[in-house]
């Protein structure tokens, strides 16, 4: 039986796309499906590569079960010698053993099969994982033992490893005790056999020999009712140890079914084809399983991500509406305008050309600020204030809206109480955005003036006052002040709009003030962006790709038609009766709706 | 411990307080749990100490029933091969006292008075045969999850072959981590194994213990087969039950796991409490949005428009009148009334913004070092208390006393001076025309008043208009001192207004929740 290539590429595919996937965010049963995803990727890598690679590879009996079921002791008699230890200390095997004949330990020695777990000869002593390879000439050919760590026991890294070394077996040899086969844990992980279609035989040990009846009986039931009556059950009664060892003829029956395997290479070939067509069959569920789960991730995702820009984009409008609506101009602004206007600085400086060289010898000498430095220093506080208030005010929200949806709180975590804020150095960005805007205010207003006529009477009260008054009327001239302020401020607003009239004509400072909002604007959306982004950056770092859900079911459904190609190809020696001809595959239920999405 | 009911009253008081105070500000499950076990320590504590109940708990085939069928010297609890036989709890009471109540509380309906034993007194001993923890049998679990919350004291029986099981270790014993006291280990079917097994499963299973943070808890090897420590359990049971502790035990050991899992909202050392700065940045926050500068500026204006209406050159001042006052226009009231509606605009974007941030900076620093919730929930608190600002604000303005009601005394002396002064000046006029009229009419010259040299008619025109231009001058500089003055008294009295605002509004709310963190740890503190 040759590998079929596009079998394993397929598989292989099926790997990557999995392994690649992001899953961390916190949306319910994300845990359970980041656990499936390592499972199932791991179980590619342990089990369905190397067994795609040689089907003719010895039969793998992996020996797992409870604590204190015995798989020690079992092993040991099956093989008649002990290596193994086992014991009275619970959990007493920590590195699984793996036993072969001397002749098939080339199968095992190089990594193809488990390639995660170090060889070693001997028992492991170093913390780190390995398998301990023992090749024993009791062992048949076409056979091999790995006994197990246990599947329940306080050391969790026992039952990772247990479930690992499972889900890479051709066959489980499953080992309870007439005390245990009715524990949770093991049926748990005999339904996961059941879904995977591992071959599976279940020995129960230590049963008290009176009991022996009525607990197969109850056991056979029990498999029954979970549906996994093809399993081969073997009784083990509870009987003094010789040697260490159980007496050969309470384990007879397993013993014979087990030789008979390993003599009758048929039988084997079944065993692993069941095995590897369950592990195949399994995928085209579990796969579209972890791709719905990357769905749900993704929506949860997309909210997160839209509560961020929602609440961004409300902060970036409130700036907006507290420039446009002119209300910055209030306050000290305003103030210090009419101080400005009221000591006649500007006029003064209309009236001189020397106007600004004086003020700056002045400045110079007495060391006080220009005056329209001063009211530069309002403007810029006043965007300054507006934009880290709505900055806050959006962190606030993103992250008290986080904390009602899936996935957001646990994002948050640690961090929530920096994040409810905006960042760090986000003053210090603002402060050097609003100077630059003003620079740029600046530039537009010497740009205009170079243009026209008026460029003397520019220079005449100097382009920072000029830029200045622009400044102001962004904020006045759109909505304009209302109510009794306008009487008292509207006399020195309407000053500064007359000088800039006079100056530029009316149609100019009004373009020049759109223009010199929307440069603002511009500004405050990058920065607030850039706020945002704090947010989306955590989203993103846990959410998979909008793609990879997609990729995912593309790649099972050509693991599936792979699948039954190769099938279709390895039957019709064992199964000539019913050959399926392509045509008539049945329809693909997970097909339509993709095809729906792209076709 | 001693039994010390004064302590233990203490603790629980102290619980109460936490799920008072704590009731919509910690996790819920939290305060669940601290309710649950508040409600859980009231009904025990009202039935009494008079029965011990002891709950036999274990895995599927350990042995529970065989153990408790050999305690109680008969076969009340089912024994079977099966896996798992017993499904619902079985109560075995020792003892005249029937218990009813106290098993009607844990809801085990299937009883049985324990034949005497004559070998131990037992007297209100109550054994709880549990079904198992770890089958496939889900509501086995869920029940015993139940009464383990439940019972007096913990008996948790293992097996030489299930004594490392994970289910039993990271379900049970680790979450129970505190009770030591009130938890008892039997290794049943040590039968099973030879003495050397034995030591090295009891040493082993002793570690196991430790590590779970159950170090020194008692670990018995019995038999229920063969009888072996059967007697040392009895008389353990026995004692526990005579000496009637286990019950305020297990409670004292639930308000240490309810201690412990609310410690981490209380960590050492956080400082809390309001910083001066903040409190005043907030306040001339909200100062500047109450619109002080408009009013203030308001306020200067009138009082100098009012002073030159009294004050001023009689001749010009009702062009004064043309021009509207500038604290009526802003319809500030004269006398201080909240009723009143004001005319100012309201806080701008700005000003919200700066009170935003001031109150901001005020909660983050306030709470700084604190787990959440407290930053969450004194944020609320602030927050909640601006919902309503601009009206609160507006009515602070109304309410305030910008002394504008008040006039100057110099005013009307001034005044007075002013209309003699004008009075002069029209009969020095008056005076010179009826002159210029007999003159024209060539009447003589009527004899003329002079002071030194200047005619007295001359001396009232000119000299009346130009001392009354200078005292309306004088007077305008006076007003504008005294508008200046009055602006910033305006301006102290708002902020103190506003102050008082903050005060009520913001920073009681925000003392609030801070004096409630002090007092939820104070009773944490006192828990455990």
């Amino acid at each position: 039986m040759a590998a079929q290539p596009d079998l394993a590429g397929a598989v292989a595919t099926v790997r990557d796309r999995a392994a690649g996937l992001r899953l961390g965010l916190e949306v319910p049963g994300a845990d359970l499906a980041r656990r499936s995803r390592d499972e199932l990727v791991r179980q590619v890598d342990d089990y369905l590569l190397p067994r795609l690679g040689r089907l003719d590879a010895p039969l793998l009996a992996v020996v797992g079960g409870s604590t204190g079921a015995g798989k020690s002791t079992l092993v040991n008699t099956l093989v008649g010698v002990e290596v193994s230890p086992a014991g009275v200390l619970r959990p007493t095997t920590r590195a699984p053993v793996l036993l072969c004949a001397p002749g098939d330990e080339r199968w095992f020695a190089d990594g193809r099969v488990l390639p995660g777990l170090a060889r070693s000869a001997g028992p492991s002593t170093s913390g780190e994982r390995s398998l301990q390879l023992v090749p024993h000439p009791a062992v048949p050919a076409g056979l091999a033992l790995l006994d197990a760590p246990d599947i329940d026991s306080v050391v969790a890294g026992n039952r990772e490893l247990a479930a690992q070394l499972l889900a890479a077996a051709d066959l489980w040899v499953f080992v309870t005790t007439a005390a245990r086969y009715a524990d949770a844990v093991p049926w748990e992980l005999l339904h996961t056999a059941e879904r995977r279609g591992t071959a599976l035989a279940v020995v129960c040990n230590r049963v008290p020999p009176p009991a022996m009846r009525e607990v197969m009986d109850h056991l056979g039931q029990m498999l029954a009712e979970g549906g996994l009556s093809r399993a081969a059950l073997f009784g083990v009664p509870e009987v003094p140890l010789t040697g260490g060892l159980i007496p050969p003829r309470a384990v007879a029956p397993l013993r014979d079914w087990l030789l008979g395997l390993a003599a009758d290479a048929a039988a084997r070939a079944e065993v692993v084809r069941a095995t590897l067509d369950g592990a195949l069959r399994s995928m085209s569920e579990r796969v579209p399983a972890l791709a719905r789960a990357a769905d749900e991730s993704s929506a949860a995702a997309a909210v997160l991500l839209e509560d961020a820009d929602v609440l961004y984009a409300a902060a970036v409008r409130d700036v907006d509406d507290g420039v446009r609506g002119g209300t910055v101009l209030r306050g000290e602004v305003l103030a210090r305008w009419q101080e400005f206007v009221g000591t006649g600085e500007l006029l003064r400086g209309l009236q001189s050309r020397v106007g600004r060289i004086r003020d700056r010898v002045a400045s110079a000498f007495t060391g006080r600020p220009l005056p329209d430095e001063e009211v530069a220093d309002a403007v810029e506080s006043s965007v300054e204030s507006l934009v880290r208030a709505a900055a806050d005010r959006a962190a606030e929200r993103t992250a008290e809206a986080w904390r009602g949806r899936p996935g957001g709180a646990a994002l948050l975590g640690a961090s929530r109480t920096v994040l409810a804020r905006s960042s760090e150095d986000f003053a210090e960005r603002l402060r050097t955005e609003v100077r630059a805007w003003q620079g740029d205010v600046l530039n537009l207003v010497s740009s205009q003036g170079a243009q026209r006529r008026t460029a003397a009477r520019m220079a005449s009260f100097g382009v920072n006052g000029a830029g200045l008054a622009v400044m102001l009327l962004v904020f006045a001239q759109t909505g304009g002040l209302t109510g009794a302020e306008v009487l008292i401020a509207g006399g020195t607003s309407a000053v500064s709009q007359k000088v800039l009239e006079a100056v530029f004509g009316d149609g100019v400072v009004r373009a020049m003030a759109t223009q010199a909002r929307h440069e603002l604007m511009e500004r405050v959306e990058k920065l607030l962006g850039g706020e945002a982004e704090r947010f989306r950056t955590l989203v993103l770092a846990g959410a998979p790709d909008p793609a990879a859900a997609e990729a995912l079911r593309r790649a099972a459904h050509e693991l599936e038609l792979a699948r039954r190609a190769s099938a279709e190809v390895s039957r019709p020696a064992a199964a000539p009766a019913r050959p399926v001809p392509p045509a008539e595959l049945p329809p693909e239920p997970k097909l339509s709706w993709w095809r729906r999405a792209f076709g | 411990m001693p039994s010390g009911s004064p302590a233990l009253a203490d603790r629980l008081a102290a619980l109460d307080q936490v799920v008072e105070l704590g009731r919509g500000r910690l996790d819920p499950p939290l305060v669940e749990q601290a309710a649950r076990i508040a409600g859980k320590a009231g009904a025990r504590l009202r039935l009494g100490a008079a029965h011990t109940v002891v709950a036999i708990a274990g895995a599927t085939g350990s042995g529970k029933s065989s153990l408790v069928n050999a305690l109680a010297g008969e076969s009340v609890s089912e024994v079977g091969v099966r896996r798992p036989t017993t499904s619902a709890a079985t109560a075995v009471v020792w003892g005249a006292d029937s218990a009813g109540p106290l098993l009607d509380w844990l809801a085990v309906p299937r009883r049985h008075a324990a034949a005497d034993q004559p070998a131990y007194a037992a007297d209100g001993l109550v054994l709880l045969d549990l079904p198992d923890f770890d089958s496939v049998r889900v509501e086995h679990r869920l029940e015993v999850d139940r009464l383990v919350e439940l019972v007096d004291l913990l008996v948790w029986v293992l097996d030489p072959q299930k004594y490392a099981d994970a289910a039993l270790h990271d379900r049970y014993l680790r979450p129970l981590a505190g009770h030591g006291d009130v938890t008892l280990v039997v290794l049943n079917q040590a039968d099973l194994l030879d003495p050397a097994g034995l030591a090295a499963c009891l040493a082993d299973l002793r570690r196991l213990l430790a590590e779970d943070g159950l170090p020194g808890v008692p670990v018995l090897a019995v038999s229920a087969l063969t009888g072996d420590g059967l007697d040392a359990l009895s008389k353990e049971l026995a004692d526990r039950a005579a000496a009637r502790r286990a019950s305020v035990q297990r409670l004292e050991a639930d308000l240490g796991r309810t201690a412990a899992a609310l410690r981490p909202v209380c960590p050492a050392g956080a400082r809390t409490g309001i910083r001066r700065q903040d409190r005043d940045a907030l306040v001339d926050a909200l100062t500047d949005a109450a619109g002080a500068d408009t009013i203030a500026t308001a306020v200067d204006r009138a009082h100098r428009a009012r002073a030159t209406a009294v004050t001023g050159w009689p001749f010009t001042r009702w062009l004064r009148r043309l021009r509207p006052d500038p604290m009526r226009r802003l319809r500030l009231p004269e006398t201080p009334s909240e009723a009143i509606r004001t005319g100012l605009p309201g806080p701008s974007a700005v000003q919200r913004a700066r009170v935003d941030s001031a109150l901001r900076e005020l909660t983050a620093r306030a709470t700084d070092g604190l787990p959440e919730p407290w930053p969450r929930v004194v944020r609320q608190a602030a927050t909640n208390a601006t919902a309503d600002l601009p009206d609160q604000l507006d009515r602070t303005v109304a309410g305030t006393d910008l002394g504008a009601a008040r006039r100057p005394r110099w005013e009307l002396p001034v005044g007075f001076l002013q209309a003699v002064l004008a009075v002069a000046t029209v009969a020095g006029l008056v005076w010179l025309l009826a002159l210029l009229a007999l003159d024209w009419l060539r009447f003589p010259e009527p004899p003329l008043p002079h002071v030194g040299r200047v005619p007295l008619p001359t001396l009232l025109l000119i000299g009346g208009a130009v001392a009354g231009l200078l005292l309306a001058f004088l007077a305008r500089r006076l007003a504008a001192v005294g508008g200046r003055r009055r602006a910033r008294a305006a301006r102290r009295r708002l902020r103190r207004r506003v102050e008082q605002l903050a005060e009520a509004r913001v920073l009681a709310p925000v003392e609030e929740e801070l004096s409630v963190h002090t007092r939820l740890c104070a009773a944490v503190a006192r828990l455990g």
